[in-house]
């Protein structure tokens, strides 16, 4: 069944000796004289290009194989091990993480060359693309670890990567902060991890702990702790895949330079909630109820984040929470058990999510770092290039006819229609139709009627060729790559289904051709709606209203930031006061304030005897020596 | 005298140490013979743990009769259990001679004259060699915080000894009344663990006996709530003193538990074992939640360390190989994580001449290397995989799942309380706009760096291949656990409620 | 017969010691402890006659040699007392009063 292949275990270690050489090279000579920024952008993108190479290589190898043999292999060493636990530092390369491995690899190595052109002048050019190879090295580990515990490696690496590419601009305090968020929101999810791991090992983990014992040993679960890991393991994906309640730090997130956001906050890191539940198919498919809990959060943050996408007016914030809410998408996908429904979209949406954040990457380039929408306008013919790809990426985001998006999206709505998920299938549509609403109203209001700030619109011109190149590729992508899973209806044979088949744990429901034919076109009519009232109001150019009522409830995305301030952090603070002003010193020191006052009542009730006259020691003595003689003549008789 | 290796690590510093404070040296002079001693037992460490075979008992032995009369002996050995104790004691110390340069021939001197009472503690395999080292040990710490602390220096010393004496007079008593039961029921005296070990507990003083040895190392660790010597201490004490402290004596608090409690008193160990282990959790978030306010980065890192000694000591509690590993590798992993900070806190005061946490800030756009071998070690301390801490903390965390799954899930909220304090102080520090102060900051020199690479690369290793470590202790460990599980079920089954006083095991 | 001299030893020790004690003036204090070592050498002596062994009598010399020696010792200390407070007066001499 499983085949072992050395060469896997060299995917992450390339970008991660990338990332040590440039950390290095950054670190000793950035107070001094650095080296051309030229050597580290060709250091920076070799280590990602070598590991997509071989991602093309374990795909091809993988595809040699019969399909239930589609298990590649390697242990690179015994990480640890304890008594029953036995932890290896090793790695899986199958049907789903090769998937995942292609477009990491591959969206990865294109961000990589766009930042040679976004970051270049900046002065810790050498430190971002550190970073960034770390990045993409955790996340291989994250994908390829064989087990839970590798992946969790890759789990919290990513996160600080995270964290160190958001407080990147570090000398304003809010980005840092904002940096601290992300970091901490994903260290609550971290905890729902760790428990998750624990339970589940104490569970079944002890014949094995990697996926393939675990998923052997599945069947040994009793309910009651199959749901509270299954659950647990949630809390970590609600972490890290920004659902509700920890999406909070994922707008934030945006204070990171924009490719960062294309790639870690898009298209990569934050899909590994999903890419884990779908890892633990073999879990979630056993109980279902998990999995509906998983599919409503979902949901249910797809339509909150779309309804705050529709008020934003910073263009990075705007494509956040469109982020935010396609991955509910994803986790209604997963829950329902409609896994590669969910995979498929992971994979679409690296495509034109990484696309739209580029292309906002560029807009931004040119209006120096202006991201407000109400301030652009018009901006189609000077940036033509940039325009064409963020609409094709736009397209392909709101569920444009045989874009990408389309399929994607359609698969998760007819799946959720025909196992009998109704209100979850009627509030998808509702988000889909929104979808299209705020990313139209973001494409007319950059692009579209009048410039709304001459002097920006004169400066503006479309980025050099080493930023435009990506996004044009990324723009076939997005547009093509839902050819790779085309459904029957179409003509297709779900082959991204068909591969993703010997990982997961799924079954295919079989119904009339009429509930499919429902779901399109449903779905059709909802991105026309939706596109339809965000021309009307923008399409020839608006100017910035005045929130009112429930829409400025939602502009102020429903106080959750202020909410969660009173709730948890402030709190916390004063907790954390409380205790080293007032518990401290006074409460928790009782028992030795104590002693030292008996103590000092004992000396001042002995003092007395201290008259300082020697002839009154004299008399002690004398009393002491009669009883001394007294006590020995007794006890002598 | 590779049969007295123990013998040489304890003593060589010791009269190094003497030796010094008789004749009159330089502080050069005495730095740098400090250096070549620490060195020396550095490298005897190395060896010892090269040729540790990690079979689960006893190695280096060293047994000669001390006074007969008694049972006494000077008995020496090393186990899985104490040889990361033991490294945590060698590897570090060097560090401290080279990078404070300032202080005086006599401050050296106690610094090697506390390492070689440190390594005693460890080494010895006798209760009565054992107390005599704890109390030694105490001696150098009193006099470094006393003579050459801050400003509030003598409330802090007088609490620190007068504390920790109190703690260890408990245990003397109890020490006496554990070898007297062994005279009753064997017949003979001994002090020697592995022979008492074997002793059956009758009566009813046995809890209070117990009680008392746990109060001395409780103290020691410190566990909630006898920990409120620590800020004080840890503040005032100069930065190298608090680092032996919480790097090492600290630990041989959580050693001690381990190797002279659990043996001895089994069953009293078993029934506190719940309410021993929510001391631990209940410290590790008091403190934490603590740190969070503290101004004072020293302050704030002895908060942190207080917090993690509530998590290694809880490892000991769950009384399962996992967890036990894990506290014994976490030993090694804190000393090398939040032992190095405060050294790194040291160099910062020494540099600006200030600690306080709003004086500081964007230190690291001119000092990259400082800022990121500080960010590393803070990575470790917060328990981030790749690096020392977290598979010390994930053992644990395991550990305590299986023996609670409450005092688990709580032991668990330490990955959140850790990262909340040391990132807003990182944020405070090292980023955001720099000042006058932090702009004369200089980077590590050459030889300082070179100081610091080893841990650092220390902390790296430990996190990726902690095998290399693992494999040596968790013989030990699970022959230990196996004692513990091998007492009669019915005996813990309904003595898990800790009342006190209650006798239910007569026989 | 011994105890003749017992009690005599015995009340001769109460005599020193009611003098210690009731005594304010350093020189009669003094003396009195002098009585008592006196009254313990008596009942030395009477052991030792007793006994038939010259034990005693050698702790006897000791006694008396050492209370020489002390004598010597406390007359120095007494002339500097009186040349520090001009008074003999034990009351004056309170200063370890708690």
């Amino acid at each position: 069944m499983e085949h072992t292949a050395t060469y896997i275990g060299l995917i992450p270690l390339f970008p991660l000796v990338g990332a040590l050489v440039l950390g290095l090279m950054h670190m000793l000579t950035c107070t001094k004289n650095p080296f051309p920024e030229k050597l580290y952008g060709i250091l920076a993108c070799v280590g990602p290009l070598l590991s997509f190479f071989l991602a093309l290589v374990v795909y091809y190898h993988l595809k040699g194989l019969p399909a239930e043999e589609r298990f590649l292999s390697h242990n690179a060493f015994t990480w640890f091990a304890v008594g029953d636990l036995q932890v290896n530092m090793g790695f899986l390369a199958d049907p789903l993480s090769s998937l995942m491995l292609l477009f990491v690899t591959f969206i990865g190595s294109l961000i990589h060359i766009y930042s040679i052109g976004y970051m270049a002048g900046d002065k810790n050019f050498g430190k971002f693309f550190a970073y960034l190879n770390l990045f993409l090295g955790s996340m291989l580990i994250l994908v390829l670890g064989s087990g839970p515990v590798v992946m969790f490696v890759g789990w919290e690496g990513v996160g600080l990567c995270s964290y160190l590419l958001i407080s990147f601009y570090s000398e304003d305090t809010d980005n840092v902060l904002a940096g601290n968020k992300a970091f901490i929101v994903n260290r609550i999810g971290d905890l729902g991890f760790v428990l998750g791991m624990s339970f589940l090992f104490w569970a079944i983990g002890t014949h094995g702990f990697d996926y393939l014992s675990l998923k052997a040993n599945a069947h040994n679960l009793t309910p009651g702790i199959g749901i509270a890991v299954c659950l647990l393991l949630f809390i970590g994906a609600c972490g890290k895949s920004a659902q509700i309640p920890l999406y909070v730090w994922l707008p934030d997130a945006m204070a990171g330079p924009t490719p960062v956001s294309a790639l870690i906050h898009a298209a990569t890191m934050v899909t590994a909630g999903v890419y884990m539940v779908a890892r633990f198919s073999f879990l979630y498919a056993h109980f279902p109820l998990a999995g509906s809990i998983v599919a409503w959060v979902g949901i249910l943050t797809a339509l909150l984040a779309a309804f705050f996408g529709m008020f934003q007016k910073d263009i990075k914030k705007i494509l956040a929470y469109s982020t935010v809410s396609q991955l509910g998408y994803m986790f209604a996908a997963v829950g329902i058990a409609a896994y590669s429904a969910g995979i498929f979209h992971v994979f679409t949406h690296a495509f034109f999510k990484a696309l739209l954040f580029l292309g906002a990457g560029s807009v931004i380039y040119a209006l120096h770092h202006q991201q407000d929408i109400w301030k652009m306008g018009g901006l189609k013919d000077k940036m033509p290039k940039t325009y064409g790809t963020m609409l094709i990426g736009a397209l392909a985001l709101s569920g444009a006819p045989l874009f990408s998006g389309f399929f994607s999206k359609d698969e998760i709505l007819f799946s959720a229609l025909a196992s009998g998920h109704t209100g979850i299938w009627i509030i998808g549509v509702l988000v889909a139709g929104m979808t299209a609403y705020y990313t139209f109203r973001m494409i007319f209001l950059v692009f579209h009627g009048e410039p709304r700030d001459k002097e920006i619109y004169d400066h503006a011109k479309d980025a050099p060729p080493v930023m435009t190149i990506p996004l044009i590729i990324l723009a076939v992508g997005a547009a093509f790559a839902g050819v790779l899973n085309l459904p029957g209806i179409f003509g297709g044979s779900l082959n991204i289904s068909h591969w993703l088949a010997p990982s997961l744990v799924e079954h295919h429901p079989h119904v009339s051709i009429w509930i499919e034919i429902l779901a399109i076109v449903t779905s059709i009519a909802a991105f026309a709606a939706g596109i339809t009232i965000a021309y009307r109001k923008f399409g020839h150019g608006a100017e910035e209203p005045e929130y009112t009522g429930f829409a400025k409830f939602g502009y102020n995305k429903f106080y959750v930031d202020e909410i969660y301030n009173a709730v948890f952090v402030q709190p916390y603070k004063a907790v954390g006061s409380v205790i080293s002003k007032f518990l401290e010193p006074n409460v928790t020191d009782i028992h030795v304030k104590l002693c030292t006052w008996l103590y000092q009542k004992a000396g001042k009730a002995f003092k007395v005897f201290q008259v300082g006259y020697i002839r009154v020691y004299a008399i002690y003595m004398v009393i002491g020596l009669s009883l001394m003689s007294l006590f020995l003549s007794q006890s002598l008789k | 005298m590779f049969e007295h290796a123990l013998s040489v690590m304890i003593f060589l510093p010791i009269l190094t140490g003497l030796v010094m404070l008789l004749f009159p040296l330089s502080k050069g002079t005495a730095r740098i013979t400090g250096f070549v001693v620490t060195v020396a037992i550095l490298f005897r460490g190395i060896e010892i743990f090269l040729g540790f075979t990690g079979t689960g008992g006893m190695e280096y032995v060293e047994s000669h009769s001390w006074i007969q009369s008694l049972g006494i002996s000077y008995g020496l050995g090393i186990d899985g259990i104490s040889l990361l104790v033991l490294m945590a004691g060698t590897v570090l110390f060097p560090m401290v001679f080279t990078i404070f340069k300032t202080q005086s021939k006599g401050y050296y001197a106690n610094l090697l004259i506390a390492q070689g009472a440190m390594i005693g503690t460890i080494c010895a395999t006798d209760l009565v060699l054992f107390y005599i080292f704890w109390e030694v040990m105490l001696l150098p710490i009193f006099f470094m915080i006393g003579l050459y602390g801050g400003p509030k220096r003598i409330p802090a010393t007088l609490k620190i000894t007068i504390y920790t004496i109190a703690g260890s007079l408990l245990m003397l008593a109890a020490l006496v009344y554990v070898a007297v039961s062994y005279h009753t029921q064997f017949g003979k005296w001994t002090f020697d663990i592995v022979q008492l070990s074997e002793l059956n507990l009758g009566s009813g003083f046995a809890v209070w006996a117990f009680l008392m040895f746990m109060i001395a190392f409780a103290i020691k660790i410190p566990l909630f709530p006898f920990h409120t010597w620590l800020p004080d201490a840890y503040t005032e004490a100069p930065t190298s003193t608090t680092f032996v402290l919480s790097a090492i004596m600290a630990k041989i608090g959580v050693y001690g538990v381990i190797r002279f409690v659990v043996p001895v008193f089994e069953i009293e160990f078993a029934r506190f074992a719940v309410l021993l282990s929510l001391a631990g959790v209940t410290g590790m978030i008091y403190c934490g939640l603590a740190a969070i306010s503290q101004k004072d980065m020293k302050r704030m890192l002895a908060f942190s360390s207080a917090s993690h000694m509530g998590i290694i000591a809880l490892g000991v509690f769950c009384m399962n190989v996992q967890a036990l590993t894990g506290t014994l590798f976490q030993i090694a992993a804190h000393a090398t994580s939040t032992g190095v900070l405060f050294l790194f806190v040291g160099l910062m005061e020494e540099r600006m001449q200030t600690r306080k946490i709003e004086d500081l800030g964007g230190i690291a756009y001119r000092a990259p290397i400082f800022a990121t071998f500080f960010a590393i070690a803070m990575l470790a301390s917060v328990g981030l995989p790749g690096t020392s801490g977290f598979i010390g903390e994930f053992l644990i965390i395991l550990g305590a799942i299986k023996f609670n799954a409450f005092i688990g899930i709580l032991a668990g909220t330490t990955l959140i309380i850790g990262v909340c304090y040391m990132l807003w102080m990182f944020q405070r520090v090292f980023f955001e706009k720099s000042n006058e102060r932090t702009e004369e900051f200089q980077d590590l020199n050459v030889s300082e760096a070179l100081t610091f690479l080893p841990v650092i690369v220390l902390i790296l290793a430990m996190g990726i291949f902690p095998q290399t470590f693992i494999k040596k202790i968790e013989p030990a460990a699970r022959q230990q656990i196996v004692k513990v599980f091998t007492i009669p079920q019915a005996q813990v089954a309904d003595t898990t409620v800790p009342t006190l006083g209650h006798n239910n095991h007569k026989k | 017969m011994i105890q003749d001299y017992l009690i005599l030893s015995v009340i001769l020790f109460c005599l020193g010691i009611l003098g210690v004690i009731t005594r304010r003036n350093v020189f009669t204090v003094f003396m009195s402890i002098e009585l008592m070592l006196n009254a313990a050498n008596l009942a030395f002596l009477a052991f030792s006659r007793l006994h038939e062994s010259m034990d005693g009598h050698v702790l006897v010399m000791m006694v008396m040699a050492v209370a020489a020696a002390e004598a010597a010792l406390a007359l120095a200390v007494v002339i500097l007392l009186h040349k520090h407070k001009g008074k003999l007066d034990t009351n004056v001499f309170s200063l370890l009063r708690g």
